[in-house]
C-alpha cells in the first residue's frame, strides 16, 4: 500500500533524473529533431512516387506518407515499450547504479517501470514530431478518432511491454544475448507493415514468412491505428485487431510476470543481479 | 533486541548453468562458498568492526545484510525485520556507503544525486532539501554541492557516498572503507563522524569494514575476524590482541635518557612494580611506552592458522 502511494514520487524521481541527464546532451536532442525533419522530408519526395499508383487492395496505402509516418511515429512507440524496461535494467548495471537504486525501499519491478518512464515521454514526443511535421509542412491529413487510436498504442504498448519484462528477465539472467530483441528488432520494421503492407508479404516471400506478421502484436495495433486515423473506421469496425491484442495480453501479462519473478531470484540467488 | 543478528549465515555462490555446461562438456567450475556457518549480534549503538583479506567474505556478508544477494542458509535480521521476507523494510532501516565510485551518476551534480535517492526514499523535496544541506555541512562538501559528480575528487566522492547512507537517518549503517580515499584530516573528521553518530540519540548502529587495521582499532567496540567465509574470532580489540600472545614489551625512559625495557604479561603487576621502584630510588620517569601485538598480528596468526591447520590459534 506504502509502495503504492510512494509510485508517483519515484517514477517522478526517475523522470526528473533522466531529464537532467537527457538535457545535459542538448546536441544530441537537437539533431535528433532535425533528423526527423528530413526522414519526414525525404518520404514525402518518396510518396510523390507512388501518387496515383495505388492498388484497391491496399485501401490503407493511398497516401502513403501518411501511412508511413503513422508507421514510424508509432513502431518508435512500439519499440520504446519493448526495449526500454530491459534497457533501464541494462543501462543501470553498465553504469553500475544498480545497487545503490536498488539499496533504497523500491522493489525491482517499481525499479524497471519507474526508469523507463522518460523513455515513454521521450518517445511521446519524437513520435508526435513525425505527425507533426507532416500535418504542418506537407498537408497530411489525419481523421478519425484520436481517443480510438491511443486505445490502440496503449494497448499495443502494453502487450509488447509484457514481451519488454521477458527481455528483462534474460538481460538479468544472461547479462546479454536477448532472443526477444534480437527477433522483435529486426523483425518488426520488415514483418509489422511499417513500410509496406503485409499482404506482400504473403504474395512474394511466401505463406510461412508471410504469417510471421499475425505473430507480431505490432502489426495487429499498426493495423488497428490506420484503419482508425487514416481510414476512419468506428469502433465496430476494427473489433479483430482490438481482440487480437487482448488475446496477446491475456496470455502473455501472466506468463512475463512470473518469468520476471523467477528471473530475480535467480539473479538474488546468483549474487549477479548488479553484473552485466 | 540486537540492531543486527546473523544466525548460522552461509553462502554458496552456485555455478550458472551448469549441467548444461556439463552435458556440453565444457568445464565447469566448483560452487564458491563464500560464507559458512557465521553468528554473531550486534547492539544499538555499538561500532563493530569486521576485518579480513580480499575475499575472505566481508563483502558477500554486507551484502547480504543490505538484501542485496540472498543467503543458501541461516537468517540476518535489522532490527527484528528477516533481510530477506522483508527487505524492502529492511532498506528502510539501513544505509550503505562503498568505496565504488560508479554507483553515481556522472553528469549530475553532487546536490541532483543526492536528491535523486532522496526521493526514492520517500523524502519529500522541502525535508530533502533540508537534509542535504545539513549532510553538506557536515561532510563539508558545501563547496562541491553544484559540481558534476565526475568533476570531484577521489575524496569528496567518497564523502558525498557517506552522505548517501546517511540521507533516510537510518539506524543502521553499513560502511565500506569510509576513509580509504581521504586525507589523514578529513579521515580523523570521518572518524569523528562516525563515533558521534553512535553516540547521538537515539544511536546508529555501525557495521564498519577497513583494512585500516589501526582505524578498526580506534573505532570499534568489537571486531569480528573472517577468514575464508568463517568468523574466526569476536572480541574486543583489547582481547583479540591478548589472544595472540600474553606479553607486552615496555620501555621506560628516565631523567638522564636512559631506557629500561622489559617483558610483562597483560595485566600482571611488573609495571607497577618497576615505577615504584624507580620512584622510590628518586628517578624521574619521563616516557613510558609498551609495544602490544596489533589486530595485523592477530590477523596473520589466524590466517596462517587457517592455512595449516584449519582450526584456531
Amino acid at each position: 500500500m506504502n509502495a503504492l502511494r510512494l509510485l508517483p514520487r519515484r517514477i517522478f524521481a526517475f523522470v526528473a533524473r533522466d531529464f537532467r541527464l537527457f538535457v545535459s546532451y542538448r546536441m544530441q536532442f537537437l539533431l535528433r529533431i532535425i533528423s526527423i525533419l528530413a526522414v519526414v522530408t525525404t518520404l514525402f519526395f518518396i510518396s510523390k512516387i507512388f501518387a496515383g499508383f495505388t492498388d484497391p487492395q491496399f485501401s490503407q496505402w493511398r497516401d502513403p506518407l501518411a501511412t508511413w509516418l503513422t508507421g514510424l511515429a508509432v513502431l518508435n512507440y512500439f519499440m520504446t515499450g519493448f526495449s526500454s524496461l530491459a534497457n533501464s535494467i541494462r543501462q543501470e548495471q553498465m553504469q553500475g547504479t544498480l545497487e545503490s537504486v536498488l539499496l533504497t525501499p523500491i522493489n525491482l519491478p517499481t525499479v524497471i517501470v519507474a526508469s523507463s518512464a522518460w523513455d515513454f515521454l521521450e518517445t511521446t514526443f519524437f513520435s508526435f514530431l513525425y505527425l507533426f511535421f507532416g500535418r504542418v509542412f506537407f498537408g497530411v491529413e489525419y481523421r478519425g478518432s484520436f481517443f480510438l487510436a491511443v486505445v490502440f498504442l496503449l494497448l499495443t504498448t502494453v502487450v509488447l511491454a509484457c514481451l519488454g519484462i521477458l527481455s528483462a528477465s534474460f538481460a538479468m539472467v544472461f547479462k546479454r544475448g536477448d532472443p526477444f530483441g534480437i527477433f522483435l528488432g529486426a523483425g518488426s520494421a520488415l514483418f509489422s507493415g511499417v513500410f509496406f503492407p503485409t499482404q506482400l508479404l504473403q504474395t512474394h516471400a511466401g505463406p510461412t514468412l508471410g504469417s510471421i506478421s499475425l505473430i507480431l502484436p505490432a502489426t495487429h495495433g499498426l493495423q488497428g491505428i490506420r484503419q482508425v486515423l487514416i481510414e476512419g473506421h468506428g469502433l465496430a469496425q476494427v473489433t479483430q485487431p482490438l481482440f487480437t491484442l487482448l488475446g496477446f495480453l491475456v496470455v502473455l501479462l501472466p506468463f512475463s510476470l512470473w518469468v520476471f519473478g523467477r528471473a530475480v531470484r535467480r539473479a538474488k540467488r546468483e549474487g549477479s543481479l548488479i553484473q552485466y | 533486541m540486537s540492531a543486527i543478528s546473523i544466525r548460522n549465515l552461509s553462502k554458496t555462490y552456485p555455478v550458472p548453468f551448469r549441467r548444461l555446461r556439463a552435458f556440453f562438456h565444457r568445464p565447469v567450475k566448483e560452487p564458491v562458498e563464500a560464507l559458512r556457518d557465521v553468528s554473531f549480534e550486534v547492539d544499538t549503538g555499538e561500532i563493530f568492526g569486521l576485518i579480513g583479506r580480499n575475499g575472505a567474505g566481508k563483502t558477500t556478508l554486507t551484502k547480504i545484510v543490505a538484501t542485496l544477494v540472498q543467503p543458501t542458509g541461516g537468517a540476518v535480521t535489522v532490527h527484528g525485520h528477516d533481510s530477506v521476507v522483508d527487505d524492502e523494510h529492511v532498506r528502510r532501516l539501513i544505509g550503505l556507503s562503498t568505496a565504488e565510485e560508479r554507483s553515481f551518476y556522472w553528469r549530475l551534480t553532487s546536490e541532483q544525486n543526492l536528491m535523486f535517492f532522496a526521493r526514492l526514499h520517500g523524502l519529500s523535496d522541502r525535508t530533502a532539501k533540508e537534509r542535504i544541506k545539513d549532510l553538506f555541512a557536515r561532510l563539508e562538501l558545501e563547496e562541491v554541492a553544484r559540481r558534476r559528480f565526475g568533476e570531484l575528487s577521489t575524496g569528496n566522492k567518497q564523502r558525498l557516498a557517506v552522505a548517501r547512507a546517511l540521507l533516510s537517518n537510518p539506524p543502521v549503517l553499513l560502511l565500506d572503507e569510509p576513509t580509504r580515499s581521504l586525507d589523514p584530516l578529513a579521515a580523523a573528521r570521518m572518524r569523528e563522524m562516525i563515533r558521534s553518530l553512535a553516540q547521538q540519540d537515539p544511536p546508529v548502529t555501525i557495521l564498519f569494514t577497513s583494512h585500516n587495521l589501526a582505524e578498526v582499532e580506534t573505532l570499534c567496540a568489537r571486531v569480528a575476524i573472517i577468514s575464508r567465509g568463517r568468523i574466526r574470532a569476536i572480541d574486543t580489540p583489547k582481547n583479540l590482541r591478548g589472544l595472540t600472545s600474553g606479553s607486552e614489551m615496555v620501555h621506560i625512559t628516565i631523567s638522564n635518557g636512559e631506557k629500561i625495557s622489559f617483558t610483562r604479561q597483560h595485566n600482571d603487576d611488573r609495571l607497577d612494580e618497576r615505577i615504584r621502584e624507580l620512584q622510590k630510588d628518586g628517578v624521574k620517569i619521563i616516557d613510558v611506552e609498551t609495544e602490544r601485538a596489533t589486530l595485523l598480528d592477530v590477523l596473520e596468526r589466524y590466517e596462517a592458522a587457517d592455512y595449516t591447520d584449519g582450526g584456531g590459534l
